[in-house]
Parts: C-alpha cells; structure tokens; sequence
C-alpha cells in the first residue's frame, strides 16, 4: 500500500514484484499426478548383520481398497511390502524402485518401524534424512519393533483395515483411552533430539500372531542406543510423570474388592530440589481427577469417608506405578528419559553446563520424592447399582 | 473523448485513413439513397393537401401498411382533412370513434369556406382524444406517424396535429422467466414501454418519481426513458447517465444491452458495471435506493446504474424474508460463487501439486478415481467444462419441446458414458456438476465466471495453489479499480462504508436498514466522487 500511494509507476513494480516473489520462495514444485506415483503406507528401517541399511517400505494398491469396498472378487493385495538393502536410506528409497513402476510417495507415510538392531546402533544418525528429506511427513508415528523385524510388522494381514499401516496407526492412537505405550511422532523425537538434557523414549510394538500386532511399552534409548524396554504399567507411570496420560484405569483394591478407576485428567510436573547449590532430590508432582468406573463388590461408595479413603488407596496405587518406572529407568538404564536435565539447563543453566557430560549418572543417583494428589469427581451414573445386601 | 492532438496522431495511421475513408464513402451512399425519403427537419408542411399527399406518398413510397385517408368537410366538401397513420399501428376503433366521427358530425352540415380557427376548433372540442399535439413541420408529423400516431392535415394550415391513438401491443404482463422468486410481486416489464412506466408509477406513487423520455438510434428512433426519484438519486449521476445516453451514436436500439455496452465504464470489463433486472419490484427497490434506471422500448430488461458487485449476490427475496435466513442464503451465494469459478481448478491444483495436504485415505480414494483415466487432470476438467457448455447452450439455443431430449443424452454422457468409458473419473464428473449448479446461483456473473474458469484452472495446472492465488489476487484488483458511473465498484467493501455493509454479505432486518432519507446503499461520500468518465 506504501508503494500504491508513490503513483501508477510504483503501483505497477509493486504488482510485479508481488507476482514474481512469490513464485520464487516457494519451494519444490512440480506438476505430478497422482497416477504416477506409489503412496507409502508405512515405512520400516533395520540394519543387517553387515551394517548396510534394509528398508522396507508398504505401498498402497488405492484401486484394490476401492474395489474391496465394492465387490468380494477376486482381487489384488491392497498392500505390497518390499525390502531392499542399500548402503544409505535415500540409496534404499530409490534403490527399490527396481520392484515398483513409479515413484514412490513418502508424505503419505504414517508409520515408521525401527527394528531392534537398527535402534541398538545410533538412531539419531538415521534420523538424519528424515529431518532432511521435504517429502516426509513430520507427523508420522515411529515405534520401535521387538522381538520381530520390520518387516514382519509390516507383513502382517490384518482383517481390520486393508493397509496394515493405518491399523498400526489406530492402535497407537488409542493410547490415549489407555495410556500403556507412548506416541511418538516424527517431530516430538527431532524435539528431543534437538534438547540436550533429555534421552529418547519411543513406544513399542511386538507381533501378535499371524494377523495382528500389540503395541505396548517402551523403547527407552540413552544416547541414542536402545537401553532396554518397560513395560505396559511402567509406560503408563512414565507417562503420568511427563503428563502425556489422557485418561487410562487404574485398578486399586479396597477391602479385597477390586475397584476400577478412569482417569480423566491428569497433569504431572518435574522439579529438582537444590541443596548447597546441589541437586539434593528428584520432585515428581502428579495431580490425578478420576472417576469410579467399576466396583466388584458389595459395599457403599456414596458417603464422603469412603471416597476419600478411595482417594488414598488411588493416591497410592499410581505412586506405585511411579516409582516403579523410576526405578527401572534410573537403576538400570540410567537414562533421563523424563527431562529433568531440560528442566535443570531452564533454571539453573550454571550447574547445568557443569553436570551435563554425565548427567545421566548423577541423576540415577538422585532420590526421587513423588507427591500425588488424586481426586475422585463421581462414581457413575447411580448412586450405587442395584445389588442384594449382606 | 480524445483531444485534437490525439486525433492528429491517429490520422497518421494507415489503417485508420482507410477506416475513415470507408466510413465517409458509407455516409454519401446514405444521403444519396435518402433523398426522397430523408426529410429535413425543418421542412414546413405544405398549405394544399394535394401536396401534403404528394410528400407523404414520396416519403412512404413502398410502404403497404401506410394509410391516408381525405375527409371532405363542409357542406360543399370544401375543406379537405387528411388523416395519415400507420395500419395496424394505430387502433381503428379509437380513431373512428374518437376523431373522425366528431369532424364529421360537427363540420358535415356547416357551411365553411375557409375558416381561420378551424384547426383551433379541431384541437379544442372536437377531436375527443387527449393525447393531442401540434407538429409545426413535416419532420415531427412523419416521426408521429412512424411512432404509430394518426395525424392530421388540414387544408391551408402549416401545421398539423398529432393524435396519440396508438393500438396497445405486446403481451401481457407477466411473471419473469430469467428472475423468478419465492416470495414477491410476480409482475414483469414488458416491451411495451408505457406498460412498464405504469407499472413503475404503480409501485411509488410519488410526483418526484421522474421519466424523461428521449430517442436513440438513427435508424430506429427507440424510445428511452431515464427514470429516477429526485431527491434520491444523486443529480451528478443522473446528469452522466443524460449525458452518456446523448452521446450514444448507433443506428439501432433494439435492447437495452445495446445501450448498456455503450454506457458502461469499463467496456472491456467481463463484470456487469450496469445492471438490468425485469421484475418491477425489483426495480421500484432499486430506484428508492437512488439508482437510476433506464427503459427502452422494446424490451422487458430495464437498466440500473450504478451497479455495484455486492448486487449480482442481492435477491429481491433477501428482505421479504428473514433476516438470518437472508444471511444465510447470502452466504451460500459467495460459496457458490467462489465455487463455480475456482473449484475446477482446486481440484487439478490438489491433484497435481498438493498431495501433502489431501488426508491419506481420501487420497487412496482419488488416485483410485483416477487410476486408468489416460487424461492428465487439466484435460480432463477442460474437456468436461467444455461439453458441459455445449449441453449449456444447447439447452438455450434449442426449441422447448426437444430439451428434454438433450438433458437425457447430456445426463447420460456426462454422467454415466464417460466415467464407464474410462475417460473421466467419478470426481471429475462430480466437480464439474458442482461448478455447473454453482454458477447458476448467481446469473449476473455468469459470464465472468465461465471464462474465469479457464484461467483459474490453467494457472492451477502452472502453479498449483500460487497460481490460483495469483488469478484471484489480479481479478481483486481488476475490481478494485472500476467505477460504475463514479461509484467504486467494490462498496461498500473498498472503499469501507460501513452503514452500506448492513446489506452486505450480512443482511440485517428491513427494519433495521432503512436509514434517514431514502436509503443510498452507495452512499458514503459518493456524491463527492467525480462522476465524469
């Protein structure tokens, strides 16, 4: 508008430079259509015994799904998965084209599997191309395979969604109703990656027999090596701890009764304790709101003293969960996969530029004091359900 | 328009000598062939009837429907009266009844020789019509009796008088086909130029509601009427309108789109800076809104002007109804305008450019769609676009009987051959019928639209997104910068004239709307525009 006023001949290098920027600071552009290429479904990443790269990639079949959809004939696989070795990924990705008619289409990628052997070398370096590459979705779930290669994972038929990825993706989805594996996209690993004073933890992903796949737990990494696996109920305190838990249930037991609550909302803090200008104690700070979902027993619920004697046992209960997550992170993998060293560069950097080289040992060190403040909001639709009295 | 020094330039060009070359020598063939017919326009009548014969006989020669008729009045038949009309033109009944029969009454037994106050006496009481007039030369009696008046000769008189009993003509009023509404007045203009005056004096009754008549076209002597509220209208434009009307040199006025593409300001533009309508109500509204109008005889579209672009998304039936819904259907207008233009071409960008930002599983449904189509996606779309004209105009073109033949084969090659033929894909088809009934929302920029299409779609094909953005970004522009007889295009949006926006893509309640004297929707300061071209 600045230009409009200084008459038509700045009106007019206005209007041209306005047409010409743009063209110029757009990035890759190109004119394809999509027949003529191959859309990846899923991706997978291992290194082979001679340390070469083994990729492997599903690709989609979309006239095979619509067809599916129509008509129960006989019809081609919806899904084609396709290993190749190379010596570098971008190598592997065009390497394998020797199998495939046209390109392959990698934005549309939702899963990544990093095998077992792949992620005990250094991920962080594979990641490399990932970050680098304009064709990769960054919002792409990774996991990390156990006890199967890759390739298996993505071999795998499910009955429940004709491409095996978008199935992984929906699985990984629901974490967030039971808060036993954690998600992790493509852009919350370069986060943590790009953050010196926290370690890596991926969720986790095992076949299941022939058809399915179960993903549960964690990949817990230290300098971007495998360090070893929690399991279900050790992610979950994990997660409460770095407040990634959107609901889950927690099962307590009360007189012998076996109660099930929901969490539906949880928020968890990190602090670090300092005494003489020294670490003295991890604070872990987990407020929990639950509801009653389930009560396997005859006794009341509605008056005030058993809901706050409830609240204690809940209060317990995930203390519990907690710690043992703590414990196994910090004995044995000593590894700070929660972020207290982020939190320590944020409010005391001094110390931090001192600590930093063996951080890890120093807080597997640490005691650890975990407060848990947990609140029950209702306990169902009835006040108690219909059931015959003692 | 242009000044001398330009016009000395021009000359100079080759091209535009032999342009004048031509045109002179067209301009002395003319006078040539005329000059029997071609009167003078001061030429006087002549005294005898026996000339006054000759002259009409020159005049009209080879004219079958062209009537005379002598009277012989007098009790010695002493004074002849010629009455001279058109056939068919006139109605026989009216001119019987209402003038021969009276001369022939009073001045059949009288004895006359010459009587000095006879054509006095004719005018005053005897000849009962109303609608009488004097023409002082041959000139106005000819265009009297080509305008379908009789006229009437009087021996020894260099005048003559001109009685209006033309035959009402035409058809009747009715409801419009191109504007119909759900709620509303379902009277229509029609050709007849004083049925539509009546209807507009119908609507607002109001001495200020002025008509001012004149004629265009050499050749066919059109009747115009400029019509506006005084108080209401701004006098500028008023006076503009007059004056691009007077300038208007043409042979033939047979419409009201003749006029409009010579008064419009932009007339490269592909939007309507004029506005025509055939619906009286509509028109009554646009009038009490302080817009002038412009009547032709001869056709049921009557012009609007100024016009602004917000009209083409206005509907009569906007502030018959509710508010909110108006709202709403506003709305749905703009979406179906952006449609209609740019959806063709966001389909072939997202295709051939912005996989990323399609979901994962409607992609794998679109490259199904596409998968087998030997097209790339321009072509395609182009080609569905351009039968989809084709069914369109033939539809138009083609009598009302065989249309629903046409609509059988343009559903079932559009939608049903072509996609089992593998030619185009399930979508395409889909886009394509989207666009279509979009672009019938809202018919003033229908012709816009249509070849808008194009480009959007091509610069889609460049550029993807960006040259969708560029497109539209040039055709903001072009918006921007027009002018309807002084008013800015754009208002009330640009300029920002915030009490216009209450009828904008917004409607509030009529209540609510009407503001102080009269109701300007493109007020704000218009009045102080130049509103010279």
């Amino acid at each position: 508008m600045v230009m409009c006023r200084k008459g038509k001949k700045g009106y007019g290098i206005f209007l041209v430079l306005f047409f010409i920027f743009p063209v110029l600071l757009t990035g890759c552009w190109n004119n394809r259509d999509l027949t003529e290429m191959n859309f990846v479904a899923g991706m997978g990443l291992d290194r082979t015994e001679e340390g070469k790269v083994l990729m492997t990639v599903q690709v989609v079949e979309p006239a095979a799904i619509i067809s599916e959809a129509k008509a129960q004939s006989a019809q081609p696989k919806p899904v084609i998965v396709k290993s190749y070795e190379g010596e570098t990924i971008f190598e592997a990705i065009r390497g394998i084209l020797f199998n495939f008619d046209k390109k392959l289409f990698f934005s549309t990628a939702q899963v990544l599997i990093l095998g077992e052997r792949l992620s005990q070398d250094d991920i962080e370096k594979i990641l490399d191309f990932f970050q680098r590459d304009h064709e990769i979705n960054y919002r792409m779930d990774i996991l990390v395979a156990k006890d199967a290669t890759p390739e298996e994972i993505l071999e795998v038929e499910s009955d429940q969604d004709p491409i095996e990825a978008m199935y992984i993706k929906g699985t990984v989805e629901n974490t967030d109703a039971r808060g036993t594996v954690k998600r992790t996209m493509l852009i919350d690993l370069i986060k943590d990656i790009g953050s010196s004073g926290k370690q890596l933890a991926i969720g986790q992903i095992s076949k299941e027999g022939e058809k399915e796949v179960k993903t549960e737990g964690l990949a817990v990494f230290k300098d971007g090596k495998l360090a070893g696996w929690l399991g279900p109920y050790e992610t979950r305190g994990y997660l409460l701890v770095i407040n990634q838990i959107q609901s889950a249930i927690v099962n307590v037991t009360k007189d012998k009764d076996k109660v099930a609550m929901e969490i539906i909302k949880s928020k968890g803090r990190i602090d670090v304790a300092f005494r003489n200008s020294e670490p003295s104690k991890l604070i872990v700070k987990v407020e929990v709101q639950a509801n009653v979902g389930e009560y396997e027993g005859r006794g009341k619920l509605e008056s005030p003293g058993n809901l706050h004697n409830l609240e204690k046992i809940l209060k317990e209960e995930i203390k519990k969960e907690i710690k043992m997550a703590m414990n196994k992170i910090q004995k044995e993998y000593s590894s700070d996969i929660f972020g207290f060293g982020e939190h320590m560069r944020k409010h005391q950097p001094q110390y931090w530029k001192k600590v930093k080289k063996d951080w890890n040992d120093t807080f597997s060190d640490l005691p650890v004091e975990i407060q848990v403040d947990a609140r029950i909001n209702r306990i169902g639709s009835v006040k108690d359900p219909v059931k015959k009295v003692e | 328009m242009t000044g001398e020094c330009d016009m000395r330039y021009w000359a100079n060009c080759k091209w535009v000598k032999k342009m004048t070359e031509i045109s002179k020598r067209k301009k002395t063939r003319n006078q040539n062939s005329d000059a029997n017919t071609c009167l003078d326009s001061y030429e006087p009548i002549p005294k005898t009837i026996e000339e006054v014969t000759k002259r009409l006989n020159e005049v009209f020669s080879d004219c079958s429907d062209f009537m005379q008729r002598k009277i012989s009045c007098g009790k010695y038949g002493m004074i002849s009266i010629l009455v001279a009309y058109f056939d068919g033109f006139v109605d026989k009944r009216v001119l019987n009844q209402d003038v021969i029969r009276p001369i022939l009454d009073v001045f059949s037994n009288t004895e006359l020789h010459e009587c000095p106050g006879l054509y006095d006496r004719l005018k005053e009481y005897v000849v009962i019509n109303n609608d009488i007039d004097d023409a002082e030369d041959m000139g106005q009696a000819v265009d009297g009796i080509v305008s379908g008046d009789a006229v009437l000769f009087i021996e020894g008189e260099d005048r003559a008088l001109v009685i209006g009993v033309k035959a009402p003509q035409g058809r009747q009023v009715e409801e419009p086909d191109t504007e119909t509404s759900i709620r509303g007045a379902r009277e229509g203009f029609v050709e007849n130029l004083l049925t539509n005056t009546t209807l507009i004096r119908k609507r607002i009754k109001n001495p200020n509601l002025k008509l001012e008549m004149m004629q265009l076209g050499e050749q066919t002597r059109t009747e115009v009427c400029v019509c506006y509220i005084k108080g209401i209208a701004d006098d500028n434009i008023v006076r503009d309108v007059k004056e691009r009307l007077k300038k208007l040199k043409t042979d033939a006025v047979l419409d009201t789109g003749i006029i409009e593409q010579h008064i419009t300001d932009n007339r490269l533009s592909l939007f309507p800076m004029v506005g025509n309508s055939e619906k009286c109500d509509k028109l009554a509204g646009k009038l009490l809104e302080g817009r002038v109008a412009i009547l032709c005889d001869g056709t049921p579209y009557v012009l609007t002007v100024p016009y602004l672009f917000i009209e083409s998304i206005q509907v009569t039936d906007d502030y018959y109804d509710h508010a909110f819904f108006a709202t709403f259907m506003r709305l749905l207008r703009l979406i179906a305008l952006l449609f209609s233009n740019m959806l063709p071409g966001l389909y072939v960008a997202l295709v051939s450019f912005h996989h990323t930002v399609i979901p994962f599983k409607l992609l794998i449904t679109l490259a199904a769609s596409r998968q087998g189509i030997p097209f790339s996606p321009i072509v395609e779309a182009a080609l569905m676009i351009v039968v989809f004209e084709l069914l369109r105009e033939a539809g138009v073109r083609m009598p009302k009987p065989i249309g629903q033949a046409l609509s059988i084969v343009g559903a079932i090659v559009l939608g049903e051959a072509s996609v089992s033929a593998g030619i185009t894909s399930n979508l395409m088809v889909i886009i394509v019928a989207t666009t279509a009934v979009c672009s019938f929302i809202v018919p003033p920029l229908i012709r816009a639209t249509m070849l808008l299409r194009f480009a959007f779609l091509a610069a889609a094909n460049f550029l993807g997104f960006l040259g969708i953005l560029f497109v539209a970004v040039a055709v903001f522009i072009h918006l921007c910068r027009q002018r309807s007889f002084g008013i800015p295009y754009m208002t009330p949006f640009s300029p920002l004239t915030t009490s216009v926006l209450r009828d904008s893509f917004v409607v509030v309640p009529f209540w609510a709307m009407v503001t102080g004297r009269g109701h300007q929707k493109y007020a704000g300061g218009a009045s102080k525009q130049n509103t010279g071209r």
